[in-house]
């Protein structure tokens, strides 16, 4: 009975000593997606600022949509301190509150950012990508380029082509674009997206399946997220990344603090690192994407590659930039016009 | 004689009517967003309407119902067909070690997670896949033949994926066969096959029909395995759901389409009680 009380008193100890440990420890938590995306962030942003400040990082991970529905339900009392998602579902957790407004007094570094990184007062860019035509050359004719986004109609395309499911704009933008409207008419373009049905082989619904689809050669033409083609070029994948001639669609990852957040002195700081001009350039190196710290110097190397937008004048005539609060407002309708007209055989 | 101190039922019947009202205010959220107006851009959703209901009457949604009924029954009936041999080998085996054997084969399957196997499932029916490689180096095909993005190819993994419950299901009817009424056929003159179709497979209906129905339902709310495998081509009314509430946010829409699922997979399962007396009462008649 006596060793019994004394196991029950130690355990309970341990207990206190571990939850007091639990308390008092300080960290950050950052809402992020998994694989590549969180092994960026964690190497190059969240190790600066533990070494800057001493508080660790967590990061916690999921999809795009998976995250905002979470951060609805948890309103009011955030799971994450900060956010990194695409620049335009940052504008649905706006419209509901999900944000805190930026001190921007407390990110000096913002300064130093091209124009497009200040999406809004509650969310700043950190880096850009393009979605681009990419193929696998050992899957398609010698000699087969993507010079312009209407050879995605071609015949060499047909059956190889995968688009994403999750979000259809790039094609639906494109497609308005060649019938030369734009996006907000983007109903010009329905006939030109008809017309590319029989390109299409399949949908991906996540990056990992686009990038399943890609080394299985089941669709070894995509409209991909160049940083996602760079991955499987580093794994040593024959795929090419092209800019067609009319531009690629930018995407801009951008971060937020959450709404409620208990360290928002913190969440700014960790902001401030992001965008340090070696820590946005090393971010950017890492996912081979364009920096948003116009200090950032890239590996001349690197600055070459497609779709890592570094100057001005590529901004200017290799990007297809779709407004945020149009795109929030339009997806839905792009997605439920998609689904009914291009889903399903 | 003392009467026996009874056990009280109440504490026993908590956990389960806690988690009946839990469903039951799910449900009824499901209901009330199904009739609330989507706002585009915006996680909130406005007042009233009957606008999501007009719109379920689109070409694309009966389709899709359409595809979701005929893809569960062929799921639902390839099972059976597969399954009831197996389950009828387990029950009837002899030997203990060989009935272990076959139920570790035929349950070990519901130990993988649904993504493993369906991502398996891609990898045997790709375009370089497993098959493919097999029947083009054995001369069979000149060219490879399509299952991934094709509604054969999500049937193959369903059916898979729903075997180890269809041999359970029959297996516990076969089971409650008493093994008699096969030695008394037996004993009168009939064939094995005479056996069977006359005595055995009657006797198992209640088995089959249950079985078919739970599957059928069951398949009804496929998600994964038509989404890898159907490749946004082939279209289950569970990914309708996704693409309109976690893609898009409509959820006032995707509830809507949840209520049609729900109702049409509790429409089927009503079925199993007359459905089963009907056909025992035809199999009596003969």
């Amino acid at each position: 009975m006596r060793t019994v009380k004394a196991f029950i008193v130690a355990a309970l100890g341990v207990a206190v000593l571990g939850w007091s440990g639990t308390v008092t420890a300080q960290e950050l938590v950052v809402s992020m997606w998994g694989g590549n995306w969180k092994a960026g962030a964690k190497k190059i942003i969240a190790s600066e600022f533990t070494k800057r400040t001493g508080m660790s990082v967590r990061f916690i991970t999921g999809g795009t949509m998976d995250r905002l529905t979470k951060a609805k339900v948890n309103k009011g009392d955030p799971e994450s301190d900060l956010t990194i998602t695409t620049t335009h579902v940052a504008f649905l957790y706006i419209s509901d509150g999900l944000f805190e407004k930026l001190d921007m007094s407390l990110i000096p570094n913002a300064k130093e950012l091209f124009p497009a990184a200040i999406r809004s007062p509650y969310h700043i860019g950190l880096y850009s990508y393009v979605y681009t035509p990419v193929f696998r050359t050992d899957a398609m004719p010698a000699g087969f380029r993507i010079r312009s986004w209407n050879d995605l109609w071609g015949p060499a395309v047909k059956g190889k082509l995968a688009l994403p499911d999750f979000d259809p704009s790039h094609i639906i933008v494109v497609a308005a674009l060649l019938s030369g409207a734009d996006a907000a008419h983007w109903k010009a373009g329905i006939p030109k997206l008809k017309a590319l049905k029989p390109s299409i082989k399949a949908f991906y619904q996540s990056d990992a399946v686009s990038q399943e689809l890609m080394t299985s050669g089941e669709a070894p033409v995509q409209v991909m997220l160049s940083i996602n083609g760079y991955h499987l070029i580093e794994q040593g994948m024959p795929v090419r990344i092209e800019i067609p001639k009319e531009g690629a669609v930018v995407g801009i990852d951008a971060i937020a603090i959450n709404k409620g957040t208990k360290n928002l002195a913190a969440a700014h700081r960790f902001i401030n690192v992001a965008l340090d001009a070696d820590v946005n350039r090393r971010l950017a190196e890492f996912y081979k994407a364009g920096p948003m710290n116009r200090n950032a110097k890239l590996d001349p190397e690197l600055a070459k590659l497609p779709g890592v937008f570094t100057t001005p004048e590529q901004w200017k005539t290799q990007a297809i930039l779709i407004p945020d609060e149009v795109r929030a407002k339009l997806l839905p309708g792009w997605k439920a016009w998609f689904t009914e007209n291009m889903a399903g055989q | 004689m003392a009467d026996k101190a009874r056990l009280p039922l109440a504490p026993f019947l908590v956990p389960c009517v806690v988690l009946a009202v839990v469903f039951a205010a799910a449900l009824g959220e499901v209901l009330g967003y199904s009739f609330r107006t989507f706002i585009p851009g915006s996680l909130d959703v406005g007042g009233f309407t009957l606008e999501n209901f007009a719109r379920i009457g689109k070409p694309i949604y009966a389709r899709v119902l359409r595809d979701t009924f005929w893809l569960s029954f062929l799921t639902a009936l390839f099972t059976l067909l597969l399954s009831y041999p197996v389950a009828f080998a387990i029950v009837r085996a002899r030997r203990p070690w060989l009935r272990g054997l076959l139920i570790v084969l035929a349950i070990t399957p519901m130990f993988t997670g649904e993504i493993v196997r369906t991502y398996s499932w891609m990898l045997v029916l790709g375009t370089n896949g497993f098959v493919n490689a097999l029947l083009g180096g054995l001369g069979l095909i000149a060219a490879p033949i399509q299952f991934m993005y094709r509604s054969i190819g999500v049937v193959i993994a369903l059916v898979q994926f729903s075997m180890p419950v269809m041999i359970v299901i029959l297996a516990t009817a076969l089971t409650h066969i008493d093994v008699d009424y096969e030695k008394a056929a037996a004993n009168l003159g009939a064939p094995p096959s005479r056996v069977f179709l006359a005595v055995t497979l009657p006797l198992s209906v209640p088995g089959i029909v249950s079985g078919f129905i739970v599957i059928f339902a069951w398949t009804m709310s496929a998600f994964s395995t038509p989404q890898l495998i159907g490749g946004g081509k082939v279209l289950m009314i569970s990914n309708m759901v996704y693409l309109q509430g976690l893609s898009s946010f409509n959820f006032p829409f995707a509830a809507v389409l949840s209520l049609v699922a729900l109702v049409a997979a509790l429409g089927t399962l009503s079925l199993a009680a007359p459905l089963t007396k009907a056909i025992e009462r035809r199999a009596a008649l003969h």
